[in-house]
């Protein structure tokens, strides 16, 4: 071995001995270790990588460019990013040429936060060498976080931006960036056109795809929304948000297994979602668990207490439930966070006319009434209310409210849950405006579908209660057995409207501002209590405040 | 015939059996600090037993080795004088026997061995030297200006100039002046030259397919360029130019039929070189650094930093994407020519290394560390044989059995497991079915007086706080004219306290004055030596806080303490401004008469 060594020295060794004066040693070329560095700092082996680049800056007196870059790089990996930005910042002096020292600098700069500043070194690096992608997609980002969305200029500079490094070079992050700025400017069409031209590019980013597919679903285009969060599954099988947006999907199609099997494997990625935890708790709802989603809801409660739509659902399950009080209490708790639904103060009256809280309970409808454009659900529970004490001219105001909410909903074809328009047409009866034309056909159909077996509502034996009898107090009184039977068809009424805020929630994920546009919008809420008819009680003005207020 | 030793080394492996691979040997402790680009397998000897051929970086900083290994031992040893940044193996000429040369990559040097010795070194060419800078030296040699004006020259020249500084000059830039007369007589004879070094090495045949056919060196630099080396004569055949510094490079073709070179730079692109271009034919622009490239036919599949494996057509355009578990540590190529399989190996940072076959993993084999680099190849006598060492230093040896077979199921997963596991929801409790009966049976009632309780709770928060309004018991005064806010501090174990009352004038510009503050407690527990006084200072700015001192002396050795009000008052106002309760704490030392 030794033999074997001793040529190779005596070669190397002579080399410089013959080509200059003997005494200058040689100087080591500052940038011999590069490579060895770029090794380590790629394999994310940042301890031995930091070791070498002490070294070699040791060696080389500060002198090495790339030995500096790569140490602001760790730097600024490990959270200083002050200090990378110093260092950048030596390496564009060391080497003024080279634009990836400014887009480092630049970089750093936005993640101080200093946008600005960011723009002005980018548009530097940018003079440097303009056929760069990166600078143009990071000048976009730039833009887009200068929260100045009114502002027309900034938004194009952005949107232009990002076209420019669409253009070098298609990466999917340039795509996202673009598709959320379209979306911050409320500009969803150019948004879908976008994300669409991003999937055709990258076929499997589940990313991608789900936010394609939630854009969908905003724009209630459910097919393709559920298309494209299939896709994602496929992909990524436990990719949480297209779990949760296809899972309320498909609770509002009533494939509850399914739904459920998919958010399993939600509840092992992220078990500690709220919005998860309301669908799996409406699931259990619609399986008639009433217990475990009540414990679900509560759990999802608990995770996001200012969430009014868990709130809602779980007064919801409370007035099934019977349990009044309880109901009255998260609804309340509701009304305070989104004083804007209608729904919701009908749902709070229910709760309150069980409680006898007459008063309360007619000026929560008021303000339903007053809140609500669409949902004809809301007056005729009014109406009932109204009529069961004795205003029959309040209830027959009541009354044309609904026909004109029912004219109007018939032209954009919803189709009408059946027991609303058999409660309506015995309203009718009863307030002798009888045999209106609206109801008459819808009404058929509907006794059709019941008797033909295999409609999801099966049926419908509480509505059939006329109208004024005792019958709904008498089942309200009732011990929990013949609770359970008797109230079961209510409940599986009360399903469409709930699974489908759920769904709100899962597009709420991506795009805050569109919830409550979709919570109005979709829900029909076929409220259980419908049918219940209370006898006449003594007015009891117990609580002066409105009730609505007084969680205060 | 080549026998593997059995036995010594089962201990060791034998918990990481697979299905599919022999564990023919296991040294933890070979200390070895190498990359895949400086591992080679090769018939050293044309006897037709391939050796293995390590670059062993030693540490990093010395102990540089060429090691050459045979079966499970070290064969050979040579010093290494540098990092070895990459080696390989090539047929140089046509002599019999047919055996392969090593060249290793080191600084700006090729270092040619034959036999394992040394046979030959090459240099870089060296880099062009700015003129200007050259003159300035040349007049330094002539003793025309002195060290001081030659540093302001060479400080104009390189934030001007195109060509950048020689080594010299940069140092030279960095010195003390008095260092400086003495570098300038120790340099100032010499030529200025500026070198560059390699970053990656690789081989192209020069002008036949065949296995034994004479290979040119393909080298990447550092000043980014390619260059081609003609295998006997050591010169220059090609020089292409990238815009990055090369990483690591896969070379195929042949030199002067046609030959494609697909380069991975340090800015995270990768290159396609072709015959008569001088600049990157296509390019692929990642969103992260490539850690691994590898070419498998006509495809191009990358390992990146950011946990993904990317497969790419030879013109740039992306096929696939593979997310992978952990970090990608090193890739290789997995070729047996006689299965007609292929396949890539990926190393990871979660001590695992996966098989890849286009995008589906195939197979994974544990490793009992992280694995830094692979090769696979003949080693010995054996075909399939896997080569790997790890980041402690081990050195890891298995043969691929004959009998192992490979599917190429789609590895797309049935549903995650995570789907069969049951939801954590609590059972229902007796308990709680109890008080859900119990509250439909009572709702009413039970609403009555919750909001019976809520009305008088809320009475009560109401007096509490008039009461509080009234006596001025706030922190903050809630007089208009004199906004105040007071807190106290009481300092000291007793008897004697000292008590700190810090007023702050909340105003936003105008001031407070004429106040005064008195005490109120209980005289035959504590005595003030002024129970009322004015405020030191007649004016109180706005925003400035303002402690003020007094002190207390505890009477009682029973050990009690009570309460001392202090009154903020205006004077001329017998309703104090602000009102507050001072607990004391029990007084812990003896009064001394």
């Amino acid at each position: 071995m030794a033999n074997e060594e001793n040529p190779l020295t005596l070669l190397v060794a002579s080399e410089p001995k013959k080509g200059r004066a003997p005494k200058a040693p040689e100087l080591p070329i500052p940038e011999r270790k590069n490579w060895l560095i770029h090794l380590h700092y790629i394999r994310k082996d940042y301890e031995t990588c930091k070791d070498i680049i002490k070294e070699q800056l040791q060696e080389t007196r500060g002198m090495c460019e790339y030995a500096i870059y790569v140490q602001a790089l760790i730097l600024r990996l490990e959270g200083q990013i002050q200090q990378s930005l110093e260092l950048f910042q030596s390496c564009a002096i060391l080497n003024p040429a080279n634009p990836d020292n400014l887009k480092q600098v630049a970089r750093s700069l936005f993640l101080l936060g200093k946008h600005k500043a960011a723009i002005e070194v980018y548009h530097e690096a940018g003079k440097l060498n303009d056929e760069d992608w990166e600078v143009h997609h990071n000048l976009g980002v730039c833009y887009s976080v200068i929260k100045d969305y009114k502002n027309v200029c900034v938004v194009s500079q952005a949107e232009e931006q990002l076209n420019a490094a669409l253009q070098l070079n298609k990466q999917d992050r340039t795509f996202l960036t673009l598709g959320k700025v379209h979306l911050l400017s409320r500009d969803t069409d150019k948004a879908v056109d976008v994300y669409k031209a991003a999937v055709e590019f990258s076929p499997e980013n589940t990313e991608l795809l789900t936010t394609l597919g939630l854009l969908y679903l905003q724009l209630g285009k459910y097919q393709k929304a559920f298309e494209h969060l299939g896709n994602a599954l496929t992909f990524d099988p436990s990719n949480y948000k297209a779990i949760l947006a296809a899972g309320s999907m498909m609770q509002t199609h009533g494939d509850f297994d399914v739904a459920m099997n998919k958010y399993r494997v939600a509840a092992c990625v992220v078990p500690e979602s709220p919005p998860l935890w309301n669908n799996i708790g409406m699931c259990f709802f619609s399986k008639k668990k009433y217990v475990a989603a009540i414990s679900c809801l509560k759990r999802a409660h608990y995770l996001s207490p200012f969430d009014w739509k868990v709130l809602y659902n779980l007064g919801l399950v409370h007035l099934t439930m019977q349990q009044y009080a309880s109901a009255f209490h998260f609804l309340s708790a509701a009304t305070n966070l989104q004083p804007r639904l209608g729904e919701l103060y009908m749902l709070l009256a229910v709760a309150l006319t069980n409680l006898e809280d007459l008063d309360n309970a007619r000026r929560s409808y008021e303000q339903a009434v007053a809140l609500d454009h669409s949902n004809p659900l809301v007056n005729l529970n009014f109406a009932i209310l109204l009529y069961n004490h004795g205003d029959k001219k309040g209830a027959l105001q009541q009354y044309q409210e609904i026909e004109r909410k029912v004219n109007m909903l018939k032209d954009s074809n919803t189709e009408f849950d059946s027991e609303l328009m058999d409660m309506a047409q015995k309203m009718a009866t009863a307030l002798q405006v009888g045999e209106s034309l609206v109801w008459t056909k819808p009404a058929k159909d509907t006794k059709f579908k019941q008797g033909s077996a295999g409609v999801p509502i099966k049926t419908l034996g509480s509505s059939q209660q006329p109208l004024g009898t005792n019958q709904a107090l008498e089942q309200a009184m009732s011990s929990a057995a013949g609770y359970n039977r008797s109230i079961t068809p209510r409940v599986s009424l009360s399903q469409p409207k709930r699974s489908s805020v759920p769904l709100a929630e899962s597009s709420g994920l991506e795009n805050p501002p569109a919830v409550p546009g979709d919570a109005s919008g979709t829900p029909r809420p076929e409220e259980s209590d419908t049918p219940d008819t209370l006898p006449p009680l003594a007015a009891k003005p117990k609580v002066k405040s409105k009730s609505r207020q007084e969680l205060n | 015939v080549f026998l593997w030793p059995s036995g010594d080394s089962n201990g060791a492996t034998s918990c990481y059996i697979n299905g599919k691979w022999l564990d023919a040997h296991y040294d933890p402790v070979a200390n070895l600090y190498t990359f895949s680009s400086c591992i080679v397998l090769a018939d050293l000897h044309g006897d037709g037993e391939n050796k293995l051929v390590v670059g062993d970086l030693g540490t990093g900083s010395s102990n540089m080795k060429l090691k050459v290994y045979r079966g499970t031992g070290l064969m050979s040893e040579n010093t290494l004088l540098d990092l070895p940044t990459g080696l390989v193996s090539f047929l140089m000429d046509q002599h019999e026997p047919r055996t392969p040369a090593i060249a290793v990559a080191s600084g700006p040097y090729i270092y040619v061995y034959k036999n394992l010795r040394p046979y030959f070194k090459f240099t870089l060419p060296p880099l062009e030297v700015n003129a200007l800078e050259q003159d300035v030296w040349n007049q330094a040699r002539e003793d025309m200006i002195d060290p001081l004006s030659l540093k302001e020259m060479l400080d104009s020249i390189r934030d001007k100039a195109d060509v950048p500084l020689s080594v010299r000059s940069l140092r030279f830039l960095m010195l003390d002046p008095q260092d400086m007369e003495a570098f300038v007589n120790l340099y100032k004879e010499q030529p200025i030259r500026r070198q560059t070094v390699i970053t990656c090495i690789s081989t192209l045949k020069k002008n036949m397919a065949d296995e034994d056919a004479v290979s040119c060196l393909v080298i990447g630099t550092e000043s980014k360029d390619v260059y081609i080396l003609d295998p006997e004569a050591f010169t220059v055949l090609t020089k292409m130019s990238l815009p990055s510094a090369p990483t690591q490079m896969d070379v195929t073709g042949q030199f002067d039929v046609e030959f494609r070179i697909t380069v991975a730079c340090r800015n995270g692109n990768i290159y396609v070189l072709r015959r008569e271009s001088p600049k990157p034919k296509y390019c692929i622009e990642l969103s992260s650094h490539p850690v691994g490239l590898v070419r498998i036919g006509k495809n191009v599949v990358v390992g990146c930093a950011q946990e993904t494996l990317q497969g790419f057509t030879q013109k740039g355009k992306k096929l696939w994407t593979v997310c992978l578990p952990a970090p990608v540590t090193t890739m290789s190529v997995m070729d047996l020519p006689t299965r007609g399989f292929q396949a890539v190996l990926v190393g990871l940072a979660n001590s695992e290394v996966h098989l890849y076959r286009d995008k589906n993993l195939i197979s994974t084999i544990k490793t009992p560390d992280i694995v830094t680099s692979i090769c696979f190849g003949r080693y010995g006598r054996e075909d399939g044989t896997l080569i790997m060492t790890t980041k402690g230093g081990g050195l890891i040896v298995k043969i691929l059995k004959r009998t192992a077979v490979f599917d190429d199921r789609d590895s797309a997963p049935g549903p995650p497991l995570a789907q069969s596991i049951r939801l954590n929801v609590p059972k229902k409790t007796k308990l709680y079915v109890d008080q859900t009966m119990r509250e439909r049976e009572n709702s009413v009632a039970m609403h009555r007086a919750f909001q019976m309780d809520l009305s008088r709770l809320r009475l009560a928060a109401a007096r509490a706080y008039v009461k509080a309004l009234e006596s001025s018991l706030t922190p903050m005064s809630s007089s208009l004219s004199e906004p105040l806010r007071m807190n106290a501090v009481v300092q000291g174990l007793g008897p004697s306290f000292k008590l700190t009352l810090n007023i702050q004038n909340t105003a936003v510009c105008r001031p407070v004055m004429n106040l005064a503050i008195s005490f109120l407690y209980d005289e035959s527990l504590y005595s003030m030596k002024t129970a009322f006084f004015k405020v030191t200072i007649p004016l109180l700015v706005p925003g400035l806080n303002y402690p003020i001192d007094t002190f207390v002396e505890c009477l009682s050795d029973k050990g009690i303490s009570d309460i001392i009000k202090v009154f903020v008052l205006r004077e001329g106002k017998s309703a104090p401004l602000l009102t507050a309760h001072i607990n004391m704490p029990v007084s812990e030392g003896l009064a001394l008469n």
